[in-house]
């Protein structure tokens, strides 16, 4: 129904078919260019294991969904009937742009190499062009020319007769929000699912300064889990992302229930509440390194106020460091989630609150029995992003101990960095950050499930 | 809290007494959580107005004896990370230089994008968006090596354009979803009398929904500057040490081990890296928070 919008021309008449080998065309087209872009992200290396026909079948793959397309655009054009005719072709102008894109291509396919100086002189931009020269250069054109054949086949339907094909719906309408779109698809396929996949894929290699294909299996994760520092680091996160989740909520919520008391200057309290959200990690750690310094700190103004035995030190004793974390976590981020819960709570029928009133519940009790869960689709919001961000915990740490005492209070995100960037054990980083991954995917599947599967109560 | 003495005049409903014991226990809880928030920061000003001698003698809580300034610009022209000693300047110019291109880059990209979903939903668009949605949760760590090959392979690593591309990146979800819900909400009658009056993608995109979405513009700055400004893993990963961002800078100041700690230079520092952003969330006030729950609570 999103097309009606845009297609007057739009009558429904069976399109007797066709669109079956339409179908058939732009899914290997489709196919083909995903499997190239993933093996120019280095994907090709998993298959190195083959040996050179393994790789060379991989290296062919792509071609062979091109020529499978072009098999079937032959068929779309016996179907159409009409034949390829250039002239009075509804779709003439679309053609020409991509086969203007296909020489521009191929140009830089056979040009390249030997114009490489040349393009040296457009700076960073000629070298992204000449990543493009040789067989890069060619398959790109191979399908630019592939897609204008077949809007030039489709063009002769008369658009009064038939409705709009396959592929006019793909390469025709609405053409120009898709290609604005293109960076996000580029973004979506290339850096989120290529990426993590590139990463999951290479934690069962033995990579050390560079990603290489030898592979050795589950062997990076046994090693993983046999590491002490990773079962610190494992040990933290838990304490840290239990204790934060449970005081976060409960402490955003306390604020958020006084707040939403009628008070005047709520504007000020919630500022005030709110400002440390805007700083940094890295400042709200310094900062509470020094409110907690031992020799300066909290600890040194009580022993100077009678209390000389007393102790808090929590930055340089191994048992309670990932407590000093926390604290300084709990300064930074429980603003935002009373922001969140205020929001709830304001979304709140008014009449509930009469009821309530009406039948002597005290307040407290309405919050808790009655309030909470009528806000459950912002409460589940709000845990998905305190836990996605425990997960990334890292600058907090790096600024407040770097990690110490020892190795007291490491995280697993600090872990990742520190193998794949310092200590050129990238394929330990692969496979620390998989871990992380799935992780994430265990507090992530079952929100989706709740959020997209359980019917459609969403508020949007 | 004098203000709440003052009775609020005849009008509206029963008055009530301005200091009964639930006004007590709210306002007195509130206060006392409010003053817990704001001592970090009141620690950081004094102690970066001390002398090193005065701090010495022990009482972070105290008030400056003697206010000098002198640790600030040492914090900014002199301070020093390994062989530089130029100070927090640098990364101060460094964030400026990654703050400007990307804030720019990143809101045109995903209002675009958000553009596209809302109005022109094609078919195929929203798997992309799902991915989108789902990969803001991804760890970063995940895709920290393979963004770091991909901007090797077309020469921008460790460049500041890299940086660049990397937070337009990893803003594109939650500004794109910004964008759309906000979009979506304008009146599809407009979009619809545009389109036969003859407006394009663009023509709409420039003469309607950029006009009439200014505010979501600006929000999405706030969040954009903030975000960036106070990044620190992109900094250092992306970037080299001559190009560290400020944050990036003021963790190696302040975490180098050569040297005497200077605790209010160290400070001086950190305030100096946290006033972008704090100048930014104060003027901004409401459309901060408009920002940050926007992208959450929505979803």
């Amino acid at each position: 129904m999103a097309e009606s919008a845009d297609s007057g021309m739009a009558i429904a008449v069976p399109t007797n078919g066709r669109s079956g080998s339409e179908r058939l065309f732009l899914t290997s087209l489709f196919t083909g260019m995903v499997i190239w872009l993933g093996l120019s992200l280095g994907l090709s290396g998993l298959f190195s294991g083959m040996g050179d026909a393994g790789t060379w079948t991989v290296r062919l793959l792509p071609w062979v969904a091109l020529a499978i397309s072009a098999l079937a655009l032959t068929r779309v054009f016996s179907e159409v009937g009409g034949g390829l005719k250039f002239f009075g072709n509804r779709f003439r102008a679309h053609a020409i742009g991509w086969l203007i894109i296909a020489a521009i291509l191929l140009f830089i396919a056979i040009a390249g190499q030997p114009l490489q100086s040349v393009f040296d002189l457009l700076g960073k931009s000629g070298k992204i062009i000449v990543r493009f020269c040789g067989e890069h250069g060619y398959f790109w054109a191979a399908c630019a020319i592939l897609i204008a054949l077949g809007l030039l086949a489709i063009g002769v339907r008369d658009p009064s007769v038939a409705a709009p094909g396959r592929m006019e719906r793909t390469f025709v309408q609405k053409l120009t929000a898709k290609v604005a779109a293109i960076p996000m698809a580029l973004v979506a396929i290339g850096v989120f699912t290529g990426g993590t996949l590139w990463t999951v894929v290479f934690s069962f290699t033995n990579s050390k300064l560079l990603p290489v294909t030898k592979w050795v299996g589950f062997d990076q994760y046994i090693r993983l889990w046999g590491e002490s520092r990773w079962i610190i680091s494992i040990k933290n996160l838990a304490i840290y992302g239990v204790c934060s989740l449970v005081l976060s909520l409960v402490i955003g919520f306390i604020l958020a229930a006084l707040l939403d008391q009628k008070i005047r200057f709520e504007n000020t309290f919630r500022t005030i509440l709110l400002y440390p959200f805007a700083l940094s990690f890295i400042v709200t750690g310094l900062v509470w390194q020094w409110v907690l310094n031992p020799d300066f700190g909290v600890q040194q103004v009580v022993r100077s106020l009678g209390w000389s035995n007393f102790v808090f030190d929590p930055l340089y004793d191994q048992n309670i460091v990932i407590f000093g974390i926390l604290i300084a976590g709990l300064w930074q981020g429980t603003g935002f989630i009373m922001c969140l819960m205020l929001a709830g709570l304001r979304g709140i029928d008014e009449d509930i609150w009469k009821a309530a009133r009406v039948d002597g519940i005290p307040m407290w009790r309405t919050y808790i029995f009655v309030v909470l869960p009528m806000m459950r689709p912002v409460l589940i919001t709000t845990l998905v992003i305190i836990a996605s961000g425990i997960v990334r915990l890292y600058d907090l740490v790096v600024a407040q101990t770097s990690g110490g005492p020892g190795i007291a209070s490491e995280v697993p995100a600090k872990y990742v960095y520190d193998k794949m960037f310092l200590g050129q054990n990238l394929a330990q980083g692969f496979a620390a950050s998989t871990m992380m991954l799935l992780s994430v995917f265990i507090i992530l599947v079952p929100w989706a499930y709740l959020e997209f599967g359980g019917g459609k109560n969403k508020n949007d | 809290m004098t203000d709440t003495t003052l009775a609020s005049g005849p009008a509206g409903p029963k008055p009530k007494p301005a200091f009964s014991r639930r006004n007590i226990i709210i306002y007195g809880s509130l206060i006392v959580i409010c003053l817990y928030y704001l001592v970090p920061l009141y620690v950081m000003i004094v102690t970066s107005l001390k002398g090193m001698p005065e701090i010495r003698l022990g009482n972070i809580f105290s008030p400056p004896m003697e206010i000098t300034f002198q640790p600030w610009v040492k914090a900014w022209a002199e301070a020093c990370t390994g062989l530089n000693c130029d100070g927090l300047s640098r990364g101060f110019w460094n964030s400026v230089k990654i703050l400007v291109p990307s804030v720019i880059v990143s809101i045109i990209i995903a209002s675009v994008n958000g553009y596209a979903l809302a109005n022109w939903r094609f078919k195929g668009a929203n798997i992309f968006f799902t991915i989108l949605i789902f990969g803001s949760f991804i760890p970063y760590q995940v895709m920290l090596y393979p963004i770091v090959i991909i901007l090797r392979e077309i020469g921008l690593y460790g460049s500041l354009t890299g940086l660049v591309i990397v937070h337009t990146i990893f803003g594109m979800p939650i500004l794109t979803l910004l964008f759309r819900n906000y979009f979506t909400s304008v009146p599809e009658e407009l979009f619809k009398a545009a389109r036969i009056d003859g407006a394009g993608f663009w023509g709409i995109y420039f003469r309607i929904m950029l006009p009439m979405s200014l505010p979501i513009f600006v929000v999405a700055m706030i969040l954009q500057v903030t975000g960036i400004w106070n990044d620190f893993l992109f900094g250092v990963v992306y970037t080299k040490p001559d190009t560290y961002p400020m944050t990036v800078q003021l963790n190696n100041i302040v975490n180098s081990v050569q040297g005497v700690k200077e605790y209010n230079v160290n400070m001086a520092a950190t305030i100096i890296t946290g006033l972008v952003p704090l100048t930014v969330y104060f003027i901004s006030g409401k459309l901060f928070v408009r920002g940050i729950a926007a992208g959450a609570v929505k979803g």
